[in-house]
């Protein structure tokens, strides 16, 4: 009789070999969206069967048994706390996908149908702790890779044959499991819900090639209970860390192999291959037993694994594609995040005019001022029918209606460029400087702002003064000096700079970000949008580029990261509220920024560890401190790789208070 | 004895007391251990799905910290007898815990409280366990 891991050793190649040769069958699909008559009806209140082994997915902790880890999955998810869920960014976060049909608490599915037609246009799938999740059937595309992930992500559907395919992308990074096995922000999920009778089986494929060398594989099983009722958890999480002390930024983590749990249950268990139990792909298939009785060496083992669907590097770039083009993202309120040729350009447009932060790279300016333009345009209000005639209706009526001048003329033109923020000096943030400025408007004359005469009635430039500096500063050999029109024409040292009035009807903030990449950084608040603009303090496509040689530190980006999140706020169980526009991907939330500077913040303290070991830059570099976050931050060629990513670290690191 | 701990979980979810954490107690806590500490009662955040109570009382060495010591949700709390008035900031409390797995941390999961002023106790007994 095997016990449960013994069981779990054993059939879980079985199941994920069946589990995939069910996924691989090449079905007939219909195409199109579904219609009601022809597809079964998966509506309704399910119940989770606990019938398979860890359906309820605790595992011991450091057990990866079944899963494909590859070196970084592994080092991620040891080095990853379970106490990771009292930092106050994440108390109130929904189980993650992959774990969601596991979670406990039953499932609700309900559709929802055009009223005409009666197709499908959605199924809407609820679990105790979740937000709802919307599966579109309507053969919507999924969004461009610079939309926000989200804990859920997004979801779309078809029907092959009697089977539901649900392919989801745009996933904040979780975990597979409770308790350990993390994913990152990048894998997509592939579900198969097929209906037989009153059970529901639910195989999962999730594709994460940042940490799995194949997908991972498992399926769960629901009973059909119309008397049943998803449980739902109220969630109120806190301002304050759950974690004890005083510091609310506190990053939980182990350092590389502090976490002993890995050996906890082997302790009990001690018949059990060590190495299977730190997962692999080897580990997974029956090839696997001719290692234990040593015909085979694990490392010659050769296994029929399958690949990923993803071409990680590809996608991780798309969300900052250097195309040549500039890519308009409505955000929040006035704000639009201009995608433009990688570098984000944040816009705010509204009565007043427009006011942009950072202007991308001077080649794209004359792109980026035409894409500013059509979506000024665009916000002026086109002419419309008049339902109010007549004295009766109230406000203004006549020749001096809105309604008749939108008739009888062209709308009003948009307004200029009013403000521009540079949150640095590089090159990305201010090449389109000149263009962007000379094309607005702002009233120096018997106005404020006359800082710089030259600069005639362009718009104002706001930066911290030392980006001022470095851009008046004798330019290198046979570099041009940047003209005065392209120069911030309003600086500021403090801690932050407030615009002097609203624009666009809302507070603006820019906030400093004290050595940071460099000693210029900035960040700008849109206090009513709800928007943040990070520049280069945050990225979801590199590590943080930190130029020591003009004053940037590691501490100070992870303290600009955490001012960003002391200001930001969620909407609701840790997602969406507060949108951030990183310097360079996809626009983000609280959670995202938090992981992020988690990310950097382990990063440090791991680097400081080696280095306080008396380790030399050189050894560090050898030690791969980053392992687990290169395939999704590090680089090896190009502007910023990980060695100096790695180097800059080790330079700037402060002595441990 | 895991095959256990999951029916003890799923009969507590069938008789509708949510009770399942969101995160995992035995990976968040050092669960063979138990530190004690005896303290002041700075704050008591009644909510769900995990109480706090937050203490302030010395660490090993000596120094005061800030301890937030995990108790159950204010459902079982509630079906437990205690309110969210039950706990007053200043009270004098002493409390077993198991603690954090992460070096650093000023955090428990609550084993026993015991108010000594007037004998209020919490754990031990059944349905006094934070699941």
């Amino acid at each position: 009789m095997f016990n449960g891991a013994q069981t779990r050793f054993a059939i879980r190649p079985l199941l994920l070999l069946a589990c995939a040769a069910v996924a691989s069958v090449p079905l007939f699909s219909q195409g199109g969206p579904a219609r009601a008559g022809n597809a079964p009806d998966i509506s309704g209140e399910w119940r989770l069967e606990n019938s398979e082994d860890d359906t309820t997915a605790q595992p011991p902790l450091g057990d990866y048994t079944g899963i494909p880890f590859n070196d970084a999955g592994r080092l991620r998810s040891d080095t990853t706390p379970e106490s990771i869920w009292g930092t106050p960014e994440y108390q109130c976060r929904p189980h993650s996908a992959p774990h969601q049909w596991r979670g406990l608490g039953g499932a609700r599915i309900l559709k929802e149908q055009d009223p005409l037609t009666r197709d499908i246009r959605a199924y809407h799938i609820q679990f105790m702790r979740s937000l709802d999740r919307p599966v579109f059937m309507d053969g919507r595309p999924h969004p461009p890779a610079w939309a926000p992930h989200s804990w859920t992500g997004f979801s779309t559907g078809e029907w092959i044959g009697n089977t539901l395919k649900i392919t989801t992308t745009h996933l904040k990074d979780g975990y597979l499991k409770r308790g350990g096995p993390q994913t990152s922000d990048m894998y997509s999920m592939t579900e198969f819900l097929t209906r037989h009778g009153d059970i529901l089986s639910i195989v999962t494929v999730i594709d994460d090639p940042i940490y799995m060398d194949e997908p991972y594989v498992h399926s769960t099983t629901y009973a059909y209970d119309p008397t049943a009722s998803v449980a739902h958890e109220v969630c109120n999480s806190s301002a304050f860390a759950e974690n004890g002390g005083t510091d609310r930024h506190w990053v939980p983590h182990f350092l590389p192999g502090e976490n002993n749990a890995r050996s906890e249950w082997l302790k009990d268990e001690n018949w059990f291959p060590p190495e299977a139990a730190l997962g692999g792909v080897r580990t997974l298939y029956p090839e696997y037993r001719t290692t234990l009785n040593g015909t085979v060496r694990p490392d010659t083992l050769k296994v029929p694994a399958s690949r990923s669907a993803l071409t990680i590097d590809k996608r991780i770039a798309e969300q900052s594609p250097r195309d040549g083009q500039v890519h308009v993202l409505p955000v929040q309120g006035n704000i639009y995040m201009l995608v433009t040729d990688g570098t984000n350009v944040t816009v705010s447009l509204g009565p007043e005019g427009v006011m942009v932060v950072n202007t991308g790279p001077a080649q794209m300016s004359d792109k980026l001022l035409t894409a500013i333009n059509q979506l000024a345009n665009a916000s002026v209000l086109p002419p419309t029918t008049n339902n109010c005639a007549g004295v009766s209706c109230p406000g203004a009526w006549g020749w001096s209606s809105p309604y008749m001048n939108a008739v009888i003329s062209s709308p009003a033109p948009p307004k200029p460029v009013r403000y521009i923020v540079n949150t640095s000096a590089s090159p990305d943030n201010v090449g389109g400087n000149l263009k962007i400025a000379t094309s607005g408007f702002f009233p120096r004359v018997q106005g404020f702002g006359a800082a710089v005469e030259s600069v005639g009635r362009g718009a104002s430039i706001v930066a911290h003064e030392n980006v001022l500096n470095r851009m008046t500063a004798a330019p290198a050999a046979k570099q041009p000096a940047v003209p005065a029109a392209a120069q911030p024409t309003d600086t500021y040292f403090d801690e932050f700079f407030k615009l002097p009035a609203y624009v666009n009807g809302e507070a603006v903030i820019v906030y400093s970000a004290a050595a940071a990449n460099t000693d210029g950084d900035s960040f700008v608040f849109f206090r009513h949008s709800e928007v943040i603009a990070a520049g280069d303090l945050y990225s979801t496509v590199s590590y943080p580029v930190i130029d020591v040689a003009k004053g940037g530190t590691i501490q100070g980006v992870i303290d600009g990261l955490n001012k960003i999140i002391d200001l930001a706020v969620p909407e609701y169980r840790a997602q969406g509220g507060t949108w951030v526009i990183p310097g360079r991907g996809r626009l983000s939330d609280t959670a995202d920024v938090a992981s992020y500077r988690n990310m950097v913040t382990m990063m440090r303290d791991r680097i400081r560890d080696l280095k306080s070991k008396g380790m030399t830059l050189q050894q560090v570099k050898a030690a791969r401190p980053t392992l687990d976050f290169d395939g999704r931050y590090g680089s090896t060629t190009g502007p910023w790789t990980t060695d100096m990513f790695v180097e800059a670290v080790y330079r700037t690191l402060q002595e441990k208070k | 004895m895991r095959r256990v701990a999951y029916l003890v979980v799923g009969a507590a979810v069938l008789a509708g007391t949510a009770t399942y954490a969101h995160h995992s107690y035995a990976a968040t806590y050092d669960v063979s251990t138990e530190i004690k500490l005896d303290g002041k009662l700075v704050a008591f955040s009644y909510r769900n799905p995990h109480s706090f109570v937050t203490v302030q009382a010395p660490d090993k060495d000596g120094a005061m910290q800030r301890w937030s010591i995990e108790w159950a949700g204010s459902g079982q709390l509630a079906q437990a007898g205690v309110q969210h008035d039950t706990l007053k900031v200043g009270d004098e409390i002493v409390v077993v815990g198991r603690p954090s797995r992460v070096r650093g941390e000023y955090r428990a999961l609550m084993v026993r409280l015991t108010r000594p002023s007037d004998g209020f106790n919490w754990g031990g007994r059944a349905g006094q366990v934070v699941d």
